[in-house]
């Protein structure tokens, strides 16, 4: 008994002590009566008086990660470096204005708790990036009517302060497939593959795989596109197996991916063949391989948002409102091309980019391009063709108009003509 | 030659064990202030922050103590249900693999029961959860008694597959999958019906979810039930020495199965609370407290308020570090980790030194 009324002790003692120590060494900067104080004066606020920056006034963005903003590469990378990028831009400083909690898992509970404490500090517009934050975000958007939820990849919205956002990446997939294509004509080889996290139960990834293809047959139309799937959005060794086994088994030339890390470009970049990453440009991880990677500009939607949220939040659902936008708003793009790229890649990919920009032609439709000519004469022919899957289903007719949005987002379960999946 | 031999302290004084703590927190705490330093970070800002569970400066404070219970009732039954097996020696470490178990059984009940009132419908998800669980720890002290299998083993690897199963549940998206979110095309675990989700008392904006009541009430009861009740009095027999329990006429095997069966029931009841509380479930529902419950009920001596004081430190710790992070763009939460890991680690070795003492010892033969 005596023990344990020690034990009790002892604990108790040393929390007031930690209290106490850390109360004591902070009078010279904070005041001891800060909580009452701080109701009003965020501690932020407290030390950035002297530099802040009037137009920004007290505008913070609050950012829920799947990972880590530390990371170097990868999904968070990318929108972490989208924010920081779009707070610059419009004014605002990553180091004082962003509170971020990362490692967030697709967990209700801890989402909530997130959002609370986002909340708390006082955030004016919370980013949340991953798609099993949706109910959480929904539920909370809500509760806080003066904060603006935005959601990525997700499809709940409301008509006040909760938005989705997500871009046309198969645009980008589709100028990614075009160097591919050039470069199985190079080869001779109609083998390409693909390192998938998923298959078609996800439109994100099979309209990715499916751009991709199309990209690749408008050079090429005798392509086939090999998926292997991984079913995890990122496993290094599982990304590696996938892009070996597509090489040695299938014999592909270019492996393309859909998955977190460099590694099929690595494998790629070891066995002497060609690739086109993901998410960022990969020719430093293999310079003898990458060809171009299809990438995200994150703070073009981030800058967009801010501004808005900034300026005018109650209008916010009309003048953002549920976003999904592509090359014309430079939200997606590929990577500069890499001197591995045959010479007419550049000019194919400006003439395909050029026709998607102004809105011409898109990528699912029942139009499809078909290169030719030597590099300083490349053309692009518009042929009326259906299309459809590589079951054989038509799903848009000859000339028609290109799928819906929803489906390219939401319903798209299907792969197209010239695409199989080897596991 | 002289050898160095560990000896525990005859007697523990109150006033050294202070010390010891105090001296192993401020190391820890000096460390942490000069990392936070090389950062850019005011160390005091930080601790500040950690320490009141981020509740400076925020408009909604009072969030941050509801998550904060909610981070500790979990914490403190599992504590106190593991400390009931370990005062009987019994090594359960399957304290993650029971809480899931027990939350995918309340789940179950949440999402097919329907029609009841809501008391009901949790109570009943409470006694699945309950059942469920304390039915797998039964089962692990059953393989013990009869064949003396190693429980740690068996509960360590129940661990995953329990994991395992709610892994598949969260990611199958199939028409019997009652689990999902029916409207998602992408599985995601669905919300309960309004019937299954806890509600509490408001006191003002703030929610006391009756699940910190009922963790209170347990604390109570399980301090009585081990110092005032017959079994309370043979685990503790059957923890000293089983050949004695035996001597002294007790069924050391039912002992054990019955303890464990209460232990792993309360860690049921644990997940059983945190589902509704939630009012859904997920892979992460555990928040470890099945690994973290381990090193409370140690770090408390397996003493039910010494248990109660430290997983409230160790929750304060937790969510502090994790909140204060929030602030500062350039830490993320495996800095908080961190942190975390070297205040306990400093705590532990403080506990360590002040139980044991070197002393030198002559070896009359070779060394």
């Amino acid at each position: 008994m005596k023990k344990l009324v020690s034990l009790v002790l002892t604990m108790a003692f040393a929390v007031t002590a930690c209290f106490s120590l850390s109360g004591c060494n902070k009078q010279p900067a904070a005041s001891s009566d800060a909580t009452s104080k701080a109701e009003e004066t965020t501690a932020g606020s407290k030390e950035t008086d002297a530099e802040s920056k009037p137009a920004a006034g007290n505008f913070k963005v609050g950012a829920i990660y799947i990972n880590s903003q530390n990371d170097t590469s990868g999904y968070t990378f990318a929108h972490h470096k989208g924010i920081t990028d779009a707070m610059k831009e419009v004014g605002l400083d990553p180091a004082k204005d962003l509170y971020i909690v990362d490692n967030v898992p697709e967990d209700d509970e801890k989402v909530k708790q997130a959002i609370d404490q986002l909340a708390g500090d006082g955030c004016n517009i919370i980013f949340g990036i991953s798609f099993g934050y949706i109910n959480a975000m929904n539920e909370k958007a809500t509760e806080y009517p003066d904060i603006i939820f935005s959601h990525a990849t997700g499809y709940m919205s409301n008509d006040k302060n909760f938005n989705n956002y997500f871009g046309r990446i198969y645009q980008a997939r589709y100028l990614a497939g075009i160097a591919a294509g050039y470069k199985s004509l190079a080869l001779k080889n109609d083998n390409i593959g693909y390192v998938s996290a998923w298959g078609t139960e996800y439109a994100e990834t099979c309209s990715g795989i499916n751009g991709f293809a199309l990209g690749a047959r408008s050079v090429n139309p005798n392509a086939k596109i090999h998926v292997y799937e991984i079913s995890t959005w990122g496993d290094q060794e599982k990304e590696r197996q996938a892009a070996q086994v597509l090489i040695d088994t299938y014999k592909c030339c270019v492996i393309g991916q859909h998955c977190d890390s460099a590694q099929p470009q690595i494998v790629a970049n070891e066995k002497g063949v060609f690739g086109c990453g993901y998410n960022s440009d990969m020719t430093n991880e293999a310079p003898k391989a990458h060809l171009t990677a299809a990438i995200w500009n994150w703070s073009a939607y981030y800058a967009t948002a801010m501004k808005a949220a900034m300026t005018d939040k109650a209008s916010f659902m009309t003048s953002v409102g549920n976003y999904y936008q592509g090359l014309n708003a430079g939200l997606v793009d590929v990577s500069p091309l890499s001197g591995n790229c045959e010479p007419e890649t550049a000019e194919a990919i400006k003439i395909a980019r050029d026709l998607m920009t102004s809105g011409k032609w898109d990528v699912f439709s029942g139009v499809k391009l078909s290169f030719s000519g030597a590099a300083g004469s490349v053309t692009a022919e518009q042929k009326s063709d259906a299309l459809k899957t590589n079951k054989g289903e038509e799903k848009v007719a000859a000339g028609g108009a290109s799928v819906g949005d929803d489906v390219i987002q939401g319903s798209m379960n299907y792969y197209v003509e010239g695409v199989t999946q080897v596991n | 030659m002289k050898k160095y031999h560990l000896v525990r302290r005859p007697r523990q004084s109150l006033r050294r064990l202070l010390a010891y703590y105090l001296i192993g927190i401020i190391i820890s705490l000096g460390i942490g202030a000069i990392l936070l330093a090389s950062l850019g970070i005011n160390p005091f800002e930080y601790y500040g922050r950690m320490l009141t569970i981020g509740m400076i400066g925020n408009k909604y404070a009072y969030k941050n103590v509801e998550g904060f219970l909610k981070v500790l009732v979990p914490l403190l039954i599992t504590s106190l249900a593991l400390g009931l097996s370990f005062k009987m020696r019994f090594w359960n470490i399957g304290g993650e693999g029971e809480f899931l178990i027990g939350a995918i059984s309340a789940a179950i009940v949440a999402f097919n029961v329907t029609g009841l009132p809501r008391p009901i419908t949790i109570i009943l998800m409470c006694v699945a959860a309950m059942l469920s669980s304390g039915l797998l720890g039964l089962a692990v002290a059953f393989f013990k008694v009869k064949f003396n299998t190693n429980e740690t083993l068996v509960t360590l690897m129940l661990n995953y597959i329990m994991l395992y199963v709610i892994t598949y549940l969260g990611k199958t998206k199939e028409d019997w999958n009652f689990f999902l979110d029916p409207k998602s095309a992408r599985p995601i675990f669905g919300k309960f019906p309004d019937t299954g989700i806890m509600t509490g008392i408001k006191i003002g904006n703030f929610n006391l979810l009756w699940s910190v009541i009922i963790a209170i009430a347990l604390i109570a009861l399980i301090y009585v039930y081990l110092k005032y009740t017959k079994h309370g009095y043979e685990i503790s027999v059957v923890g000293d020495s089983s050949a004695t329990a035996k001597y002294a006429g007790m069924k050391v095997g039912k002992i054990i199965m019955r303890t464990m069966f209460i232990s792993s029931a309360l860690i049921g009841l644990a997940a059983g609370l945190t589902a509704s509380s939630s009012g859904t479930i997920s892979e992460t529902i555990t928040n470890n407290v099945g690994w973290t419950g381990i090193v409370v009920a140690w770090l408390g001596k397996l003493s039910v308020p010494a248990i109660a004081v430290t997983s409230v430190l160790i929750a304060i710790l937790q969510f502090g570090c994790k909140t204060a992070a929030t602030k500062y763009p350039s830490i993320d939460s495996n800095f908080a980790d961190l942190l975390q890991g070297i205040i306990l680690f400093s705590v532990l070795t403080a506990d360590f030194v002040a139980t044991f003492t070197l002393k030198k010892k002559e070896d009359a033969k070779n060394g």
